[in-house]
């Protein structure tokens, strides 16, 4: 069993949506423990609670838009996740905290212990082919050592630290 | 004399998407706009591809509908080289197709409008959303979320990937079906028909619920336009047939093959958003038209398979043939969600399913062309590609776009019996409830947390006296 999921979600293709998915690339190129999972999801919502297995940690990064400068990391813990208690007008709405709410509420069992979103702001949503703006491009490094740093939690101390 | 509206990107965090009301010196709302911020470049990108990797590039546009593109695509590319999959590959999309629509019809009924059905519409805002909805009612919405899930898995079982498939190709299916695959394709869809059965009396039962409690819906949101869906046969088909174009008189105005779109489907650019909007042209006139499960359910002579037959019988006794009504969708959307269940399990009984899965393909320069109907309706893939199988050209046509001009006609017709008073909190649930009928594509990247999905702005004489947002 999996101590720890990490579940990138972005779209490959869209400037600054990219973000998670240049960073699961990152990622599954460091040695993680064994107990770490890692996961690409396109869009977040309700996927994410077919994924969850009752791992103790569960890391969620994804671009965000918070109304900080491009490139800011937010590393969230539960408390701290905007909710979104609006309604959603398209299946493009469903937020990370709504799958979870449910996920504790339905399937308790599965639903991790300690849940952090690491969100990287981002600038541009809207271009497909574009590159990551240089803001985000320059984070990357840092959010993926924040994502280890959390990781770090879980980890047997005898596992390899990069 | 009008004054110019800036909105200064920097300290804006831009919404999924906008409704303009524009009003007139009484107040009253003259014109709604519904302007998407979609995503740009897609079809730019694709020019200089190798054609055969268009299936999988294009599925990841979106990430809520990504198999109605990957289809869309392959048989573009089949059109594009001439051939014809095989039985297999023909039935092995299809059933990956089911599984697409199981999954996002459950969504959209149940995770979108779930919360209209359990609460109705005077809930406390807050409360009423699926959250909510979990704690009012737990069984429902477990059944709800397993119904996804199981078209989830359909779709991953012969698409080979969790989020974007990649198993069609030009010719066919990359791989004829395997033992292992056939075994749990077997449990799920004979889950999925027992599970519909049960979900469909309860759902049928809250939505007749609704309409009752509230006869605004039936009255008010009554949006007379063409429509237009697929037929094979004269029934439903959502991965193969013909379009028809029906009248909002009901009247079967034209039905043509995929190949012949351009003649009478004309996009328009316009002014307030990067979307083109897109009218029938039958008969010398231009028209305003419709697509998704309405339309489906209008332009059909009935279903395929006999649970949904006698859905649909009920449906259209109960609305009539054409039916206008947008909150109806998801009494259609019910429809095809027991119709995709039943049609699942009876492609598993084909032994045609298990034979060879394709022919070669191979591109010797021209056009192709191929459609599906998306869950949101009509989707069009259009490629020029040389003969080296380079794409030269890429035109799409989704299902958003074509409805944007009924759209703005059901929310100025919601606007209009919603303006009055200065209660921006009802004004923006009613707007909202319209929006999701239509459940529209937005920019696909927009699940990015904190992101405002809608604004509403009111203008007169081309001034913005409010402007209507949800505080985080």
């Amino acid at each position: 069993m999996a101590k720890a999921l990490v579940v990138c979600i972005g779209n490959d293709l869209v400037a600054d949506d990219a973000v998670g998915y240049q960073i699961y690339n990152r990622l599954l190129k460091h040695a993680l423990p064994e107990e770490v999972r890692v996961l690409l999801l396109g869009v977040g919502g309700m996927a994410l609670i077919e994924e969850l297995k009752g791992e103790q940690l569960l890391v969620v990064v994804d671009a965000v838009q918070l109304g900080s400068p491009a490139g800011t990391i937010h590393v969230l813990d539960w408390e701290q996740i905007p909710g979104n208690d609006l309604r959603p007008v398209s299946g493009h709405g469903i937020g990370v905290r709504e799958a979870l709410q449910v996920c504790r509420r339905l399937y308790p069992e599965r639903a991790a212990e300690d849940i952090y979103l690491v969100g990287i702001e981002g600038s541009c949503f809207d271009q497909v082919g574009a590159p990551l703006t240089k803001g985000v491009e320059d984070a990357l490094p840092d959010a993926v050592s924040e994502i280890l740093r959390l990781l770090e939690t879980v980890s047997s101390p005898d596992a390899p630290a990069d | 004399m009008a004054k110019t509206i800036n909105i200064d990107p920097v300290t804006r965090i831009e919404g999924h998407a906008r409704i303009l009301l524009e009003c007139n010196d009484a107040g009253s709302v003259e014109e709604a706009f519904f302007i998407v911020n979609e995503l740009r470049g897609f079809e730019r990108i694709l020019v200089g591809m190798e054609a055969h990797t268009l299936p999988q590039i294009t599925a990841r546009i979106c990430g809520v509908c990504p198999t109605a593109h990957h289809l869309a695509s392959a048989k573009a590319l089949d059109n594009a080289a001439g051939v014809e999959p095989p039985p297999a590959g023909k039935l092995m999309r299809e059933l990956m197709y089911m599984g697409h629509m199981i999954h996002s019809h459950a969504l959209s009924l149940y995770v979108l409008a779930g919360p209209d059905l359990v609460f109705g519409l005077e809930g406390a805002a807050g409360t009423q959303n699926i959250v909510g909805m979990v704690e009012k009612d737990p069984e429902l919405t477990k059944k709800a979320l397993r119904m996804r899930s199981l078209g989830q898995k359909i779709n991953e079982v012969i698409g080979g990937r969790g989020i974007h498939p990649v198993t069609a190709i030009a010719g066919g299916i990359s791989a004829k079906l395997s033992d292992s695959q056939f075994g749990k394709l077997q449990e799920l869809t004979t889950e999925a028909v027992t599970l519909v059965n049960e979900l469909a009396p309860v759902t049928k039962e809250l939505l007749l619920k609704l309409l009752d409690d509230n006869p605004v819906l039936l009255d008010k949101l009554n949006v007379p336009s063409w429509y237009l869906g697929t037929v094979k046969g004269g029934k439903l088909n959502v991965y193969d047939g013909d379009l028809r174009a029906m009248d909002e008189n009901g009247e079967i105005r034209a039905e043509f093959p995929t190949a012949d779109y351009a003649k009478f489907l004309s996009e328009k650019a316009v002014s307030r958003s990067y979307a083109k909007e897109v009218y029938l042209n039958v008969d010398g006139g231009e028209h305003m038209y419709r697509v998704s499960t309405l339309a489906r359910m209008n332009v059909v002579d009935g279903m395929e398979t006999p649970l949904a037959q006698k859905e649909f019988e009920e449906f259209r006794s109960r609305f009539g043939r054409p039916c206008h009504n947008a909150i109806l969708q998801m009494y259609c959307k019910l429809v095809e969600l027991v119709y995709s269940c039943e049609k699942a399990s009876e492609i598993m009984l084909n032994p045609e399913l298990r034979g060879e899965s394709r022919v070669a393909a191979q591109f010797n320069g021209g056009k192709g062309i191929g459609h599906v109907e998306a869950p949101r309706g009509v989707l069009i893939h259009d490629y020029d590609i040389d003969d080296a199988g380079i794409v030269r050209g890429a035109n799409m046509i989704i299902a958003t776009q074509q409805n944007t001009a009924a759209i703005n006609k059901s929310l100025k017709e919601g606007a209009v019996n919603m303006l009055d008073g200065n209660d921006d909190e009802k004004m923006l649930n009613g707007l909202e409830f319209v929006v999701r009928c239509y459940d529209p594509c937005l920019a696909c990247s927009t699940h990015a947390v904190g992101r405002m999905e809608l604004d509403v702005e009111i203008t007169r004489g081309g001034e913005t006296v409010r402007r209507i947002r949800r505080d985080r």
